[in-house]
């Protein structure tokens, strides 16, 4: 009886057990559940604001770069849209200037990038951050005028510092030094569009950086010392191995900031001087799609080259995660596991 | 409560301004109208004026109508781009002012109306100068109506050709010469090296086209020799005058005539205070528009209209393959919406602007000539030295063409006259580029 009742008592607390573990799994999905609910409920907005401003016009772009459609048949009825198949992506592609504007653009983002988003950028936080504090968010401060400038207030401060005498500022100085003067925007196209955007790229970069080196643990950099570092080997040995996720996030989206950006190139140059020498990818489509003066803007023929600097991006994006290896970046921290 | 009398009158009086509001509301006619313009150059009358006949028209019609007049000076491919957009939009104003080869594309699209059955209706429009007819026709159609001409001269400074040694009388005489064909624009560019040799301009400053892309370069390729467009109708390019323009403008810049660098420099800082001066640049390309720009913001403090009248003439471009000296003239026109519900009082308005009163007040203050046979005689336009010296002009006078592809031709010749300037091809391997770019982006274009 005893053994039996034993034998019920078992079986009834293994069935308790096993009821206990299935209620325990149901709270446990239900936790999940709630967690995830309350993670795609986080996630939502910027979800419908990427599927509103990106994919939906994305998907439009694209089917709009298979159309003939130009000023001279436009319409926003799509079902009135003649379509043209990959045409304007032949046109595009034998398009006697077409490779000359892609490496344009090349040289245009890897100059950018790595002489001012990301190398002055980092130089920047780095002299900012060992020097005294309010020091350094004064010079801080002085990086971000550029960013916070209009762009066409900016460049025509940028148009009057290179302009002929006796507008131009350097000239003037170079007529005061008893020096030619130089028509420098058409002297020199590609260094004043590079040192135009490459102001304006600096401040994301760096505050990006300093925030990240801030944040570093102070007992960090304090075993460091005790070590005897010097500063360049903090640098070196601490600082910058902790910056490869600011690093990858910033160089992923400086780089597509600066593939897509062309208003300061459009104020400044306008793709000049003589044939396309300062010409990007994205301001043709601009002018393709939206700039003519005589009108008769081609909508389809733009929208493929915009097409191909969404195809370049997200092949870039892959990319830099696959270099900077995104998923280890994301994982769970070891210690933690652990 | 209410009494029933009060109550009674509230009826009443309820009713009685239903039934006016009605009425007032029916005979109440909305019109927009948009345009572009320098309000600060003088050619705010471009709208304004419709504010003047406003009530004329009221009265002629017999109804109230609601105006609304937008205008500004933005750029002209953003410009096009909103009545476009707003077109699609349900948006476009009733009235909108635009350069007349918009006709091509926006005809073709359905944006803007045939104008000929309304046309019709206005004796105003008999007194347009025939020749700016052709120039607002599409496909046999007429949908412009005329606001202003202009023509494209080459201003040239009486100063420095004096300092060159040119007697008055020469000086003087020079538009008669060139419009006889005796001053070809071989001669000009003669005549601007021997001043940059002798030191009376820098080298460079010659001649001067202007900085941006515009209708005037086209005076080129028509005066070499050109045609843009087939008997048949068709886009076309012709190699031969295509290879002249690029010699003479490539030509220009290695001999140092004229700068390399022109093309991108800044209307306002560089291009209008060097050509206004008169004491810079010798000859110098532009449109009689400029005149009121430079009297009112440039040389104003010189004594403004006087100044230029004494030191800057303007001519026509001069002669060269045809032997024909020429202009371009760019009319802008008045299109009515094919979306206006009320095309009638759209048209009877600028019926309206379309007198040598009216003109006259655009004309006189913007330096553009006049559109109207009969405002050649008014007081007002004869007594203004500028343009009655200029109206002749007309008579030599080239329009653009108004064909969708028009923009892709004059894209790619520009190509070719930037790559030539800069000297980033020769004036050959500039054709090829502007030939195979057309061809490219308009298979269709007769190329000889």
């Amino acid at each position: 009886m005893t053994q039996r009742e034993s034998n019920v008592g078992g079986a009834s607390a293994s069935s308790t057990v096993q009821q206990q573990l299935a209620e325990q799994a149901q709270r446990s999905r239900s936790r999940a559940l709630r967690a995830n609910l309350s993670a795609y409920g986080f996630l939502a907005p910027a979800g419908v604001l990427v599927i509103l401003f990106f994919f939906i016009p994305m998907i439009i772009v694209i089917l709009m770069s298979m159309t003939n459609l130009a000023t001279a048949n436009f319409t926003t009825d799509i079902s009135r849209w003649e379509f043209v198949g990959l045409q304007n992506f032949q046109t595009m592609f034998s398009d006697q200037f077409a490779q000359k504007i892609f490496f344009n653009s090349v040289f245009y983002v890897l100059i950018t990038l790595a002489f001012f988003n990301v190398g002055l950028a980092l130089v920047v936080s780095l002299l900012t951050t060992h020097i005294d504090r309010r020091a350094g968010f004064f010079f801080r401060a002085l990086w971000i005028l550029p960013r916070i400038t209009t762009a066409t207030i900016y460049i025509l401060m940028w148009r009057r510092i290179a302009a002929e005498a006796p507008q131009g500022i350097i000239n003037q100085i170079n007529q005061l030094l008893g020096q030619p003067t130089i028509n420098y925007l058409n002297a020199y196209p590609w260094e004043f569009v590079i040192l135009v955007n490459g102001f304006v790229g600096v401040s994301f970069g760096m505050i990006i950086f300093t925030s990240a080196i801030e944040s570093i643990p102070k007992d960090l950099m304090n075993a460091s010392l005790v070590d005897g570092s010097t500063i360049m080997q903090r640098i070196r040995y601490v600082t910058l191995p902790l910056l490869r996720w600011p690093l990858l996030f910033v160089v992923t989206y400086q780089t597509l900031s600066l593939l897509t950006s062309f208003e300061q190139i459009l104020l400044l140059t306008d793709g000049g001087p003589g044939l396309y020498r300062t010409e990007v990818w994205a301001l043709t489509a601009y002018h393709r799609a939206l700039s003519n003066y005589f009108g008769n803007a081609q909508w389809g023929y733009g929208s493929a080259f915009a097409v191909m600097l969404v195809l370049v991006g997200v092949v870039l994006a892959v990319i830099y995660m696959r270099v900077f290896r995104f998923n280890e970046l994301v994982s769970d921290p070891k210690i933690e596991v652990l | 409560m209410m009494k029933p009398r009060l109550s009674g009158l509230l009826v009443i009086v309820f009713l009685l301004t239903a039934v006016f509001g009605a009425a007032q509301a029916q005979d109440t006619v909305p019109i927009t109208v948009r345009c572009i313009a320098n309000v600060a150059g003088g050619e705010g009358w471009r709208c304004d004026n419709f504010a003047e006949v406003e009530a004329q028209v009221e009265e002629e019609l017999g109804i109230d109508i609601e105006l609304t007049l937008v205008q500004d000076n933005k750029s002209w491919g953003d410009y096009k781009n909103e009545f476009v957009l707003a077109t699609e939009a349900g948006e476009a104003p009733d009235i909108v002012l635009s350069g007349h080869e918009d006709i091509g594309a926006w005809a073709a699209a359905g944006f803007i109306m045939p104008l000929d059955d309304l046309i019709a209706q206005h004796e105003e429009f008999e007194d347009i100068v025939p020749a700016l007819w052709e120039s607002q026709m599409y496909q046999g159609e007429i949908y412009g109506i005329p606001q202003d001409a202009e023509a494209r001269p080459v201003f040239y400074s009486k100063l420095l050709l004096s300092d060159l040694g040119w007697s008055d009388e020469e000086i003087e005489s020079l538009p008669d010469r060139v419009a006889a064909g005796e001053f070809t624009f071989q001669d000009l560019i003669d005549t601007a090296q021997q001043a940059i040799d002798e030191g009376v301009v820098e080298p460079g400053n010659g001649f001067w086209h202007r900085p941006s892309l515009g209708p005037d370069f086209l005076y080129y390729y028509y005066g070499q020799g050109g045609q843009i467009m087939t008997d048949a109708g068709e886009i076309m390019v012709d190699r031969e005058a295509l290879l002249r323009v690029y010699e003479l403008l490539g030509g220009m810049t290695e001999s140092g005539v004229m700068r390399s660098d022109l093309i991108g420099i800044d209307w306002s800082s560089e291009w209008h205070p060097s050509v206004a001066s008169a004491e810079q640049v010798l000859f110098a390309a532009s449109g009689t528009w400029n005149w009121a720009d430079w009297a009112i913001n440039y040389v104003a403090d010189r004594g403004g209209n006087d100044y230029l009248l004494e030191n800057i003439g303007l001519t026509l471009i001069p002669a060269m393959e045809t032997g024909e000296p020429l202009t371009v003239t760019h009319p802008l026109s008045y299109l009515v919406s094919s979306g206006s519900d009320n095309p009638d009082v759209a048209m009877a308005l600028i019926a309206a602007v379309t007198t040598p009163e009216a003109n006259n007040r655009h004309a006189i203050d913007s330096f553009h000539l006049g559109i109207l046979q009969s405002q050649v005689d008014s007081p007002e336009y004869a007594e203004n030295e500028v343009l009655s010296n200029a109206h002749y002009m007309l008579d030599y006078a080239k329009s653009l063409p108004n064909h969708p592809g028009w923009n892709a031709w004059s894209n790619a010749y520009w190509l070719g006259i930037q790559a030539v300037e800069a000297g980033d091809a020769t004036p050959e391997e500039a054709v090829d580029i502007m030939v195979t770019q057309l061809q490219n982006e308009l298979p269709e274009v007769v190329v000889q």
